[in-house]
């Protein structure tokens, strides 16, 4: 981690947190949270895939060791997946990464896999907000 | 080439999807939709059975799909007028009413909205709650565009207010605007008008509009859908409580020959689904399902059914209640029917009981939405005694209407639900092609 | 959110040449502003950061197409909906995140590449398997719109089965009226070529390439089609040791029952129907939909034979959905058809030993059991899925559901399509369903079938899956994860390596995560953009103060 750091160190500094959401449910959900105008804390940075399954471990692993504070994987619920399949996979690595994160001494709370589906704005923001708040309350991730 | 542009009369889902399938078969599709926006009934409902997949969630991108389609325009907000003409050459009159907001500026941002002070109830949400003057009838509208409903706006009737123009960055609003007629001629036409829900007060024995609690089954989807009035809480009406006990009553109008003699062919499912939802937004929360026949005949249906007997507390009472009654000082309706019990000798004793419950939902009847009467009267477009669109060859061209070029798809043909309704809206697409491929 | 002071960072980002701030990026002027730029500027990328990607993309893909720019080298970033109107009281949070989130999306743009959409032709030619009504109404349908047909039917005649079938609701019209003016219309159509005794063996390939061959008259015939239609309907249940069935001579089904007095042979007495044999069962949990309608339909046709027959009908829910069924189920009532409830805890039973004398049954209103003396007993049993599903399942590369009827791409939307594009479906193989419901699904199946071949190509959107032969190892993780069956194992260069067939994908992704040695990457979602991004945003923030 650079040394530069200091600026953002200390407890009580905004955590970054990076989320992938898939285009046909999460993201929607995360859009008809914003045309709903569902108010939220603004330390969530959306990536887009196609779906959630895209996202490879390393990802998860490169984003956190980067410094970034969390990373959460949102996509369909399971049953719902645009490509019948794609969440399961999601799921299974979920599982995978959080073994390996432990393993590696790094908090549970910083990495989480969710459901939204494309109606659930309110979930989305629930999410969002629950996610901040569970990494505010940790320590910057720094090594 | 005129005769190679259709006309799709209703923008809900069979409409909608017939425009996808007529655009992608290279036609020019003209979608005439009454309301502001497309989506018709499944836009109200919060899941549909038996897959329980979220409605929006699979009728939105349709929508968008149908919209953004290069050859499909659309005609919201819009009623068709006049058809005169035949097979292979219809000319319609198309009136555009105003919406005193330029389509062309409206980013559908929502400040005017806000601002608006004027409000009404809200169409969509059945008068549960209110919307304003100048409105998007649901957050994903498509188009994504306001509409100032005359009736109410406080400048259209009393001459002042103007906030939503003053508001407006776009410059989006135009008091000037006037209906407008559109001429077209068209090839053919698919009728997808859909249905409209019974109103269920003529049955006065059910108390429906007297007793606060009981109150319909598209009003119930409403209150159970996260994104309806009151965000998916189950609240009934008279005290905001959430239910603990909830009777669904079915064939409400259906089945009877003094009101629809019809099966509504829904229902049943539907109350299922609406009894399942209940129990997984309040696991604590039992629901009881009165009806005659349990018409579950599609894929799947069966297995929900037993589903929802066996994980989400739905129990089956087979009988058609009589009368509902209110106990005044709790608000709970009361639900009187007919059951068989046994004596010791093992007779059968038919006896009238009753159950308090707090909450009854009416699964009423569903009424095919007409056409224009002069289609009816100057092409011959017939209906049958119910007030569905007659077909006369029903098992050789089940999608052909009295009139020839004209075709029906969806619930205002036949009672049917949202697969049939998808099945039949391509069905009518392969006609019109037949029709119209040599039509050069 | 301070949108000028994002724009004013955006010019800050290494190759970012040109910056616009406009209200309204998606009206004809915003669009005609950035074609004009990508001429003006010489741009190779053009970032759009405004609302949702969903809606608007395709617009402004088309305005970089107009303006010579590759549509590929197009990115959106979302800054209202996940940005300005998610933290309207948070002025600063909302600016720095939407100065991050474009900064992601610069990086992702620097690596974008131009795609150029797969476009694959369509051969002009539809195959239907199966003859029944469901199929030689697509098969119409089809040639109706001036598409060349295929109709291989199995039987050495056209029909299915309704062949066995007397009478036909709701009319009562003869199935003759129906069925030969159909046949001879399919065996005089001139773009339909019809093969009786006839079954398609193999179907290799994909949507507007699809290989057939055809097992007829003791030959093979090999044939290309662009599209397929399954239209193989069902067979009754013939329910053994059921109610005597197969043991008692006068137990029949309603297909048997149809079939005997066809040559109107003279009618029983005293008939007891029983529906649901078979149907709605542990063991078979579904309902054969239309079997109450044939119950009715036949009770009737016994009443209007001889008014003093006693005809019971014993149900458990009579399914007279919709406003016809209803109405011939009242009218079996008037009729004076009996229909009585019983219960699946206590069945029927049926007593006589060499033939059915009575049934015994739990009358549910009257509480008691009774005993209806019988000279025929006739059971109502659902549509069961045909044998040689399996089969025509691995042949076509399409599934199957619980209950053996063909599964379809989405039980609301897409009920006659199926997850493998090209192939369709209609009738009762898809499910129980009666001439009405097959007829119109077979309209749709023809109208889905028919516009690839109306289009001429299929096009894939460019966000498809590829190897890269040289680094792939052929561990064979992509073919097993793929959700649509899209790549194999193909000798290539570099030895066996995994293709992707880009008609047939549809851009998920899977495979790439499940790539391990990276060979597999997704276009537009490429582990260079995708890292990018990630690198982007865990970079200093170069502007602004950090948060406290």
């Amino acid at each position: 981690m650079a040394p530069e750091d200091n600026e953002r160190g200390g407890d009580g500094s905004e955590p970054k947190i990076l989320v992938f959401a898939c285009n046909w449910c999460a993201y929607a959900g995360a859009d008809l949270a914003g045309v709903s105008r569902l108010q939220m804390p603004s330390n969530c940075r959306v990536i887009r895939v196609m779906c959630s399954a895209r996202v490879k471990p390393e990802f998860v692993i490169t984003a956190l060791s980067k410094g970034l504070d969390g990373v959460l994987i949102l996509g369909c619920h399971p049953g719902d997946c645009h490509y019948s399949e794609g969440n399961y996979f999601t799921r299974r690595r979920g599982l995978f990464l959080r073994g390996l994160l432990e393993y590696l001494g790094i908090e549970p709370e910083r990495f989480q896999v969710k459901w939204v589906s494309a109606s659930e704005g309110a979930k989305f923001a629930e999410i969002v907000k629950e996610v901040t708040e569970k990494i505010k309350a940790l320590s910057a991730n720094r090594p | 080439m005129s005769n190679q542009s259709v006309l799709v009369i209703g923008g809900g889902i069979a409409g909608i999807q017939a425009s996808i399938d007529l655009a992608n078969m290279g036609f020019q599709v003209y979608l005439v939709e009454r309301t502001p926006s497309i989506g018709g009934r499944m836009a109200q409902l919060d899941k549909t059975f038996p897959t329980n997949d979220c409605s929006m969630c699979i009728l939105a991108p349709k929508m968008i799909e149908c919209a953004g389609h290069e050859k499909v325009h659309l005609l919201t907000y819009s009623e068709v007028a006049e058809v005169r003409g035949e097979a292979g050459d219809f000319q319609v009159t198309v009136r555009r009413k105003p919406r005193y907001v330029d389509l062309d500026k409206c980013t559908g941002c929502g400040d005017c909205v806000e601002k608006c002070p004027r409000r009404v109830p809200s169409e969509f949400n059945l008068g549960l709650d209110r919307r304003k003057a100048i409105y998007l009838p649901f957050a994903q509208a498509v188009p994504r565009k306001v509409t100032i409903d005359a009736e109410s706006c406080l400048y259209l009737v009393k001459g002042r207010c103007r906030v939503c123009e003053e508001t407006c960055q776009a410059g989006a609003i135009d008091f000037e605007q006037q209906e407008e007629l559109l001429e077209l001629e068209v090839g053919a036409i698919v009728v997808a008008t859909g249905f409209d829900p019974y109103d269920p007060a003529s049955l006065t024995e059910y108390g429906y509009g007297e007793i606060e609690n009981v109150i319909t089954g598209l009003e119930y989807e409403r209150l159970i859908c996260a994104s309806g009035p009151t965000e998916g809480h189950l609240q009934r009406p008279s005290d905001g409580k959430v239910p603990r006990v909830i009777a669904f009553i079915q064939c409400v109008g259906s089945r009877d020959v003094n009101y629809k003699p019809y099966c509504s062919s829904v229902c049943c499912m539907h109350a299922t689904k609406e009894a399942i939802l209940a129990n997984e937004h309040y696991p604590d929360l039992k629901s009881f399902i009165l009806y005659t026949d349990l018409r579950a005949v599609g894929k799947q249906f069966q297995e929900y059914i037993i589903r929802a007997r066996e994980e989400y507390d739905v129990n089956y009472i087979r009988s058609r209640p009589g009368k509902i009654t209110v106990d005044e000082r709790s608000g709970n309706p009361v639900v009187w029917y007919d059951e068989t019990v046994f004596s010791e000798a093992g007779d059968p004793v038919r006896r009238v009981t009753s159950m308090g419950v707090d909450l009854v939902v009416l699964c009423q009847a569903l009424v095919p939405r007409g056409v224009h009467p002069e289609m009816e009267e100057k092409l011959g477009l017939e209906l049958d005694e119910c007030g569905f669109l007659a077909i006369p060859d029903q098992l050789v061209r089940p999608v052909d209407t009295t009139v020839a070029g004209i075709f029906a798809c969806g619930f205002c043909q036949s009672p049917q639900d949202i697969p049939d309704s998808v099945v039949q809206a391509s069905a009518a697409a392969a006609r019109v092609a037949e029709l119209l491929i040599f039509q050069e | 959110m301070r949108v000028p002071e994002v724009a004013e960072y955006a010019r800050s980002l290494p190759n970012v040449v040109y910056v616009e701030d406009n209200l309204y990026a998606c009206s004809e002027e915003g669009l005609s502003s950035i074609k004009e730029q990508i001429a003006k500027q010489h741009l190779n990328r053009v970032v759009v950061a405004s609302c949702t990607p969903r809606t608007h993309e395709p617009l402004f893909k088309e305005a970089c197409e107009e303006a010579g720019l590759n549509k590929y080298l197009f990115e959106f970033v979302n800054i209202r909906e996940h940005c300005s109107w998610i933290h309207m009281h948070d002025s600063a949070g909302a600016t720095e995140k939407a100065k991050e989130l474009v900064r992601m999306g610069v990086a992702k743009a620097c690596y974008l590449e131009p795609q150029e959409e797969f476009e694959s032709e369509v051969f002009p030619a539809a195959l239907v398997i199966g003859g029944g009504v469901a199929g030689m109404t697509a098969a119409l349908s089809l040639a109706g719109q001036g598409i060349q047909v295929h109709l291989v039917e199995r039987e050495k005649e056209l029909g299915g089965l309704i062949r066995s079938v007397r009478t036909l609701f709701p009319a009562q019209q003869d199935t003759e009226d129906l069925l030969g003016p159909l046949v001879e219309r399919v065996r005089s159509h001139p773009q339909i070529t019809t093969y009786v005794g006839s079954e398609a063996e193999t179907v290799d390939g994909f949507i507007g390439d699809f290989d057939v061959s055809i097992a007829t008259d003791g030959q093979t015939k090999e044939l290309k089609v662009g599209t397929v239609i399954v239209a193989t309907g069902a067979q009754e249940l013939k329910p053994i040791a059921l109610y005597g069935y197969s043991r008692l001579p006068n137990v029949v089904t309603q297909l048997e029952f149809e079939e005997k007095f066809k040559e109107g042979a003279d009618t029983p007495r005293n008939v007891v129907m029983i529906n649901c044999v078979g149907a709605r069962i542990p063991e078979r949990t579904y309902c054969g939909r239309f079997c109450c309608t044939t119950a009715i339909k036949n009770a009737i046709w016994l009443k209007e034979q001889d008014p003093e027959a006693s005809v019971h009908v014993l149900q458990r829910d009579v399914m007279a959905y919709g406003v016809d069924i209803e109405e011939f189920y009242r009218r079996a009532m008037e009729l004076g058809v009996r229909f009585v409830r019983y219960d699946i805890e206590n069945p029927p039973q049926i007593m006589g030993e060499e033939r059915a004398e009575a049934v015994k049954v739990y009358h549910q209103l009257m509480g008691r059991q009774v005993v209806l003396p019988t000279d025929l007993v006739v059971l109502t049993t659902p549509l069961v899925s045909r044998e040689d599903n399996e089969r025509l399942s691995k042949m076509l590369k399409v599934p199957l559901g619980s209950e053996g009827f063909f599964l379809e791409a989405h039980l609301k939307l897409r009920p006659i399509e199926f997850a493998t594009d090209g192939v369709y479906v209609c009738g009762s193989a898809r499910y129980p369903s009666d001439i009405r419901e097959s007829v119109s699904q077979a309209y749709a199946a023809a109208a889905k079938a028919a516009i690839p071949i109306r289009d001429g190509f299929v096009r894939a959107e460019a966000i498809t899956a590829f190897c890269s032969e040289r680094t792939c190892t052929a561990c064979g993780n992509c073919v097993e994860v793929c959700p649509f069956g899209a790549i194999e194992l193909q000798e290539g260069r570099f030895g066996e390596t995994a293709h992707v067939n880009v008609a047939q994908c549809k851009g998920c992704g899977c495979c790439v995560a499940a790539c391990p040695s990276g060979a597999m990457q997704q276009r537009g979602f490429d582990d260079r953009q995708l890292f990018g991004m990630i690198s982007a945003l865990a970079e200093e923030m170069t502007s602004g103060t950090g948060r406290q």
